[in-house]
């Protein structure tokens, strides 16, 4: 994992080779290396020095994922306007942020899933633990967003609002994959537009009212 | 929620939602002309006011959500207010001046795309909210090294939904402006490239820059520098102008004497730059003046500047020759020119077309007819306005075929309409200067 301490530092540098080298060859190949034995082989390593790190092309491609989502929140937190950030700021800005990573590795990521049969089973096991630390982050904006009254706190529906959150993150994702104006222009007025629905059903509506006074007519029957 | 003017909402993007909003509005404008005539078969006697007023609320609501071309459009149609019902003008007036502003992610964002820097690291004080929207952008005020600026900021996506957002606007355009299909296709054509251009901002700082230099010896105006370091592709910062837009102005009552110098000052920009520079600001919407407290008209917004070309300069404005009117041969001759009429109309259009050109020619020449002319007389601009609705509902045009008037007649008729109103709004009476040549 990223966190743990690094030893030495050419552990970290190994890491890095074969995060790079992965992605170099999808680049070169448009396709995943056909073995962990061939791909060592072509950076120069030994087979089980790859598994030091990872026991799969599989935990490979996961480990881009959480690096991107890291550079993300680093770029995102490094803002000082950030803490000043509502909880819909916040999640805007992660995701404008994000959409910036992402487009560094664009090519990458196409080649591997804009086939969207088979990103529709690739993407949520390569994207696991990217979506768990998500969680944690989205899971915080939820609840600053319910002490400031953002966020409007609903039996059991409120426990799923970072899953919701999730959700939006892959609906971004896809639509920046299909994204075809100039400097995704398009793709920026989607996250506006989408966080603002998602952020206005989350937020205290009518509908809470209602129920409110649906349930006060029920139990004063 | 509705109808709220809330942070953050977004321009709705893909071609069909813009279409789907259309759609509904067009719907609730229907649904009006059935209440209407609902309202009338009782009521005999209620006026077509009402039915534009309700109509004109539904197409503005629904303009303001779509921002960009659309609401440009809009614009447009309140400027012309020779060509609107009265009902319609006042709503489009609004679309002058509000707008819901764009979230500060995006902004950071924008920013960060073409400078590598936040707001923050830029400036010393940047406003996270918008202090002002305009058609295709908004305003935020920023200050540095004790100086205020305006920052304009495009929304994204703008200049690409330019074409698609016409396409869109083109039956409202044609219920509400009367107009033919041939003739509205030749409007739109050059309202597209105004546009375009519109949203080119390095385009924009190019031009302010030149005119104002080019007008920087008129009296009593100003305008504002522009910071090239701090602009690019989606962002324009400048001075910030203090003051007041002309209608706040015109309540704190000032004198006749300022009046008279402001709407001189107006007068004298817009003589310099048609008739010297042969390129004119020509986008003067009450939005882009600003009186300051010492009587100088700060101006601002350069985004849609006219080029106008020299054989239709010599055409149009040997129009307002006062004695033209009687040298039929001249006249005809510059009607061809100005594709007024062509070989195409039969004899009756010919005769029908210049007599209505005619006409409409001497009540807009007025005010070059003599030294001085008085803009607050409301009697003038009531024949303007009267004879824009005779026209509108003439059979004759709707009929005719072709387009009529020279495509670069729009945007200039555009800027004296304009142009005129502002004065009338001023309540001026200004010294119409005229060039050497039409003395």
């Amino acid at each position: 994992m990223e966190k743990t301490p690094v030893k030495k530092t050419s552990k970290k540098d190994t890491k890095q080779l074969i995060l790079d080298g992965f992605k170099t060859y999808v680049l070169e190949h448009g396709a995943e290396p056909k073995s962990i034995f061939k791909f060592t082989k072509d950076l120069k390593m030994k087979e089980e020095e790859f598994y030091t790190f990872f026991t799969s092309f599989e935990s490979v491609k996961s480990a881009i994922w959480v690096s991107i989502y890291d550079s993300t929140l680093q770029a995102v937190e490094s803002q000082e306007v950030f803490k000043e950030y509502s909880a819909r700021e916040k999640f805007l800005s992660f995701l404008f942020t994000w959409i910036e990573e992402l487009k560094k590795n664009r090519s990458y990521l196409l080649s591997l899933y804009e086939d969207k049969s088979k990103s529709f089973k690739g993407l949520p096991a390569d994207a696991r633990e990217f979506k768990e630390k998500f969680k944690d982050f989205a899971g915080e904006i939820v609840l600053e967003g319910k002490e400031t009254q953002e966020i409007a706190s609903r039996p059991i529906i409120s426990d799923k609002y970072d899953e919701a959150l999730w959700l939006q993150v892959l609906f971004v994702f896809r639509y920046w994959l299909d994204d075809r104006s100039p400097r995704f222009e398009k793709t920026d007025a989607a996250i506006e537009k989408s966080v603002n629905l998602a952020f206005d059903l989350m937020g205290k509506s009518a509908l809470d009212s209602f129920l409110d006074f649906a349930k006060f007519l029920y139990q004063n029957k | 929620m509705a109808g709220k003017v809330k942070e953050q909402e977004a321009i709705p993007v893909s071609k069909v939602q813009r279409a789907a909003k259309f759609i509904s509005t067009g719907a609730k404008v229907g649904g009006n002309y059935v209440k209407h005539y609902a309202k009338k078969m009782v009521n005999p006697s209620l006026d077509k006011e009402v039915l534009h007023q309700s109509n004109a609320e539904d197409i503005y609501n629904s303009l303001s959500q779509l921002k960009g071309s659309a609401l440009k459009v809009a614009q447009m149609m309140s400027m012309d207010k020779n060509l609107l019902p009265r009902a319609y003008q006042d709503k489009f007036t609004m679309a002058q001046y509000s707008a819901p502003p764009l979230s500060y992610p995006l902004v950071v964002k924008t920013f960060q795309r073409y400078f590598g820097k936040t707001p923050e690291q830029m400036f010393d004080t940047f406003t996270r909210s918008a202090v002002n929207a305009a058609s295709i952008g908004q305003v935020h005020q920023a200050t540095l090294n004790g100086k205020t600026l305006a920052v304009k900021i495009q929304y994204p996506g703008v200049a690409d939904s330019v074409s698609s957002d016409l396409k869109l606007v083109r039956p409202f355009a044609l219920r509400l402006l009367n107009m033919n299909e041939k003739e509205l296709d030749h409007y739109m054509e050059e309202v597209e490239e105004r546009l375009v251009e519109e949203t080119d901002y390095h385009l924009e700082v190019e031009r302010s820059q030149e005119i104002s230099a080019a007008c920087a010896h008129i009296p009593n105006l100003r305008f504002p520098k522009y910071y090239h370091e701090f602009s690019a592709e989606r962002v324009i910062t400048m001075d910030w102008i203090a003051g007041k837009h002309i209608k706040e102005w015109m309540e704190t009552n000032p004198s006749q004497e300022l009046k008279n110098q402001i709407g001189q000052a107006l007068w004298d920009f817009y003589h310099h730059q048609v008739h010297n520079l042969k390129q004119v600001h020509a986008d003067p919407h009450p939005g882009n003046f600003i009186v300051q407290e010492d009587g100088v008209l700060g101006i601002i917004d350069f985004g849609c500047v006219k080029v106008i070309p020299e054989d239709f300069y010599q055409g149009y404005f040997s129009l307002i020759k006062k004695d033209l009117a009687v040298k039929e041969e001249e006249l005809n001759k510059i009607f061809y020119s100005l594709d007024f009429i062509s070989d195409k109309d039969t004899p009756e259009e010919k005769t029908y077309f210049k007599g209505v050109f005619k006409e409409m020619i001497s009540l807009l020449g007025k005010p070059f007819h003599v030294d001085r002319f008085d803009f607050s007389d409301d009697s003038y601009f009531e024949q303007i306005f009267q004879l824009g609705d005779r026209i509108s509902n003439d059979k004759m045009f709707k009929k005719s075929r072709q387009a009529r008037g020279s495509r670069h007649g729009l945007y200039i008729n555009r800027t004296y309409f304009g142009l005129y109103n502002l004065l009338n709004q001023l309540q001026a009476e200004v010294i119409t200067t005229k060039p050497e040549w039409l003395k």
